[in-house]
């Protein structure tokens, strides 16, 4: 029986990739779609919102210092359970901005002559091990809150910023006429995730 | 009584989706696919006469041309790759990298296999083989899925059709011709009506699909993305590994 398993790997390897096809065809209208995204999120607090980042807010460590102070053990609870829910839904979100990043390199290099298999293999690579990270801390503020992870959000918060920077630049080379637009689209974003 | 049902209906929607082909003009666009699918038409046609007039000759006429269609299949696949990619040179070469990869890695193990094993001889098994070949097709298939799934590489209705009830055959065939290589099998009828089952679903998807003819999706302007792409591709790997860095500083994990 154990001769089938390669079969059935192929098998199950060309079902779940026509699935995949199927789904983003019908999810999916147009490649330009995907890189206007970010402008047509809705605005309704970003201006008022100030532009540090949310996640940076949930995870501040004085918030949890004065409730645990201040506070009983009834109320220090319910803080924990909305700090876990608004934190595994900002790093839902950081994820799918690591996922825009590819989105938007994929784009814009379907059509070059000159793509290079080794690096788009590579930059694949690089961005699935940084999507099952982000799964996993998602998973580890799940099980352990986002008190006791804080150390490790917290550096979460950095590369975010770093990832914001890097993305507006490899915006403005792939769509300068588009990059205005979609830095004030992502940046709203960003305020109000 | 039940392969009967299912032959006929496959001959039926085969003539008919070939009819439609004459009046929508398909067979100009996918020369490959319409000839693939007449050859498999004529082949059962032609088999249904062997089996009434010369019973004792069918099954070896049955087993040596069953290969006919699993060889025309590559045709299809070639069809597919160059429909469904011309629009995107990048993600074809992309593609095309991997097939050759593949494809040399296929070759090499068969020829490892001819050397290693002194009983090998191609024709060890009717079902193997055939399993074999459409196995190399499924892989060719996935491969072509994944890079217009990453690329988000747009197509016609028509060809999405095409590649998707393509896929949906090899992998029933590849799943039950497996099963029915293994020893004691091959005598089970219930593994043989997988693979018609299959057909016959591919076929309906194909009719769904290929009524009418549809417009390619308008290709995007040519940019300056073209020359950009060292460039693009490097601020990509830059954003990453600056993430990867944050990661690997530390923490509680």
């Amino acid at each position: 029986m154990s001769q089938l398993l390669p079969y059935f790997g192929v098998g199950f390897l060309l079902l779940s990739a026509l699935i995949l096809w199927a789904r983003q065809s019908l999810t999916t209208r147009k490649g330009s779609v995907a890189l206007s995204m970010p402008c047509k999120r809705s605005s309704g607090v970003g201006s008022a919102t100030p532009r540090r980042d949310l996640g940076e807010r949930i995870f501040d460590p004085h918030d949890w210092d004065f409730v645990r102070r201040e506070t009983t053990s009834g109320i220090q609870r319910k803080f924990q359970q909305e700090r876990t829910v608004l934190a595994i839904s900002w790093l839902r979100r950081t994820r799918r901005q690591v996922s825009f990043i590819m989105r938007t390199h994929a784009l814009g290099v379907r059509r070059s002559k000159n793509l290079q298999p080794t690096m788009e293999l590579k930059l694949l690579l690089s961005y699935l091990s940084l999507v099952m990270l982000c799964d996993v801390l998602i998973g580890l503020i799940w099980l352990r809150g986002p008190v006791r992870t804080r150390r490790i959000v917290e550096q979460t918060f950095h590369w975010t910023a770093r990832l914001r920077a890097a993305f507006e630049q490899l915006l403005a080379i792939v769509d300068p006429a588009n990059h205005k637009a979609l830095e004030t689209g992502f940046n709203q974003g960003t305020a109000q995730s | 009584m039940f392969e009967q049902i299912l032959w006929w209906a496959g001959n039926a929607a085969e003539a008919f989706l070939l009819l439609r082909s004459f009046k929508e003009r398909l067979y100009e666009k996918y020369p490959a696919f319409y000839f693939y699918l007449a050859i498999v038409l004529l082949l059962q046609l032609f088999r249904f006469s062997v089996f009434v007039l010369y019973p004792l000759a069918f099954p070896a006429f049955y087993w040596y041309t069953q290969f006919l269609p699993a060889t025309v299949g590559y045709a299809v696949i070639i069809e597919i790759f160059k429909q469904g990619l011309k629009s995107s040179p990048g993600a074809a070469r992309m593609a095309r990298t991997v097939l050759w990869g593949l494809l040399g890695a296929v070759i090499l193990k068969v020829v490892v296999d001819a050397l290693s094993s002194p009983t090998w001889s191609m024709a060890t098994s009717f079902t193997g083989l055939e399993r074999n070949l459409r196995t190399v097709q499924a892989l060719l298939i996935s491969v072509i899925t994944i890079v217009l799934t990453l690329y988000k590489v747009p197509n016609s209705r028509n060809l999405k059709g095409i590649m998707f009830g393509y896929g949906l055959y090899i992998c029933a065939s590849v799943m039950s011709l497996a099963f029915g290589s293994l020893p004691g099998n091959a005598t089970r009828p219930g593994w043989r009506h997988v693979q018609p089952i299959g057909y016959l679903a591919a076929l309906f998807i194909w009719t769904y699909t290929l009524w009418s003819r549809y417009p390619d999706p308008e290709t995007e302007e040519d940019s300056k993305i073209e020359r950009d792409y060292r460039l693009i591709a490097e601020q990509t790997s830059r954003a990453l590994s600056k993430i990867r860095s944050y990661f690997k500083m530390g923490g509680e994990l």
